[in-house]
């Protein structure tokens, strides 16, 4: 259940990263940052912490298999300034994931940049990205 | 016997230049005692944030280009494995972002990278002294500008030693006494223990602070350079609690679990799933 948005939008993307605002902290080299990638699952955990918010997904695999995603998003103390909280997210919600994969591969997601999202199934927004 | 007048007269000379140099610089001490019961000359306190937008070099650094460096200077910057900039790298060992799941990157970045860290600084103001508080991992400067003078010879330290003084609407910080175990910047822009760091902190209007930073190091640099960084004045906002130790946790639980880190080489190989901790 996760499709790699079209290669045709990351020219745009890739604009809107050069005017978006100063990322946290670490360098984002190990991920994909030329294409989003969006899963949608259930979250399972959800940590409001420095130095990065973390979130725990489960999706269901092509294969019917069950994958175990963590996205990181920025830390807790930017995030609140942005109006979210710890409570933004919990487990049991059902979600859409948009952010850049592990260039590995694996199944972690960078969700700091201004496309970067997770909303529910309506694509209401419920931790969006500030710094 | 006209030569050794000669010399006689320069003497004098010379004894009447260093004369009037002693005198300055007392009347400069006694100048700068006042201070100590002088409110600051310009308000430059408040809660303040980065702005730079639409700089993308600013993440990393506060130039766009490397600076010319010596020899030395540029071995340094060569063996730097940094987290930020045109010469990142995924298993970083920066020391205060480091990407390799293992260090907690808990050293001070230093004066000036310390501006970089994309997070929050209060400035505090009192006479004779500037305090700046720094949302990342809580380090803090005191910047003295009760008109003493630098130690002649001071221990080297991560933040330095920090004299400053007031000349018209700017605060001028001069900071000697850094070790050498800090990066200028985020991209591993070296320095030597001789760097030498000039901070003229302004005010432009109401919301706004402007940092010029003048970076005079002999030894990694074959001239001085600088560069400007600006921030906005955040009114509502307070430095909130940010503890480094915390990274330990972030490391297991994402550095490590996640699998992204697990290959330094790109390939179509899914990393085992990670298993959230109940």
């Amino acid at each position: 259940m996760k499709n790699k948005v079209l290669p045709l939008l990351s020219v745009g993307f890739g604009l809107l990263l050069v005017s978006g605002p100063l990322s946290a902290h670490h360098g984002k080299g190990a991920f994909d940052m030329e294409n989003l990638t969006i899963v949608k699952g259930t979250v399972t955990k959800f940590e409001f912490i420095n130095p990065h918010a973390l979130i725990f997904i489960e999706v269901m695999g092509d294969k019917g298999n069950v994958e175990h995603w963590i996205a990181e998003s920025s830390s807790n103390n930017h995030l609140s300034r942005g109006g979210y909280d710890k409570n933004s997210l919990k487990p049991g919600d059902q979600v859409i994931v948009t952010g850049h994969r592990a260039k590995n591969g694996a199944y972690g997601l960078e969700l700091q940049c201004k496309e970067c999202s997770v909303a529910d199934s309506q694509n209401k927004v419920l931790l969006g990205y500030y710094f | 016997m006209r030569v050794r007048l000669k010399c006689s007269i320069r003497g004098l000379a010379a004894v009447l230049v260093f004369s009037s140099v002693l005198h300055a610089q007392s009347a400069e001490q006694s100048g700068a005692a006042k201070a100590l019961t002088q409110a600051p000359a310009v308000d430059l306190s408040g809660v303040w944030e980065a702005n730079m937008p639409g700089i993308q070099w600013a993440e990393y650094s506060f130039v766009p280009n490397v600076p010319a460096m010596t020899p030395w200077g540029r071995e340094r910057y060569l063996a730097a494995k940094p987290s930020y900039g045109p010469r990142a790298v995924d298993h970083s060992t920066d020391y205060v972002n480091p990407t390799t799941g293992k260090d907690v990157g808990c050293l001070p970045p230093g004066v000036p990278r310390i501006y970089i860290q994309p997070f929050l600084f209060e400035i505090v103001q009192t006479p004779g002294r500037v305090v700046e508080l720094f949302e990342f991992d809580h380090h803090m400067r005191q910047i003295f500008t009760d008109g003493r003078q630098h130690p002649k010879d001071p221990d080297l330290t991560w933040m330095g030693d920090s004299i400053g003084w007031y000349e018209g609407d700017t605060l001028v910080v001069d900071t000697i006494g850094l070790n050498d175990k800090t990066w200028i910047d985020r991209g591993g822009l070296p320095h030597s223990d001789q760097l030498h760091v000039i901070e003229r902190i302004r005010r432009p209007s109401s919301d706004a602070l402007e940092i010029n930073i003048t970076i005079d190091d002999p030894k990694s640099y074959t001239k001085t350079w600088s560069g400007n960084r600006n921030f906005k004045l955040r009114p509502t906002w307070n430095i909130k609690e940010f503890i480094c130790l915390d990274n330990a946790d972030y490391n297991e639980e994402f550095i490590n679990k996640s699998g992204a880190y697990s290959s330094p080489n790109p390939s179509k190989q899914h990393a085992k799933p990670a298993k959230p901790n109940k």
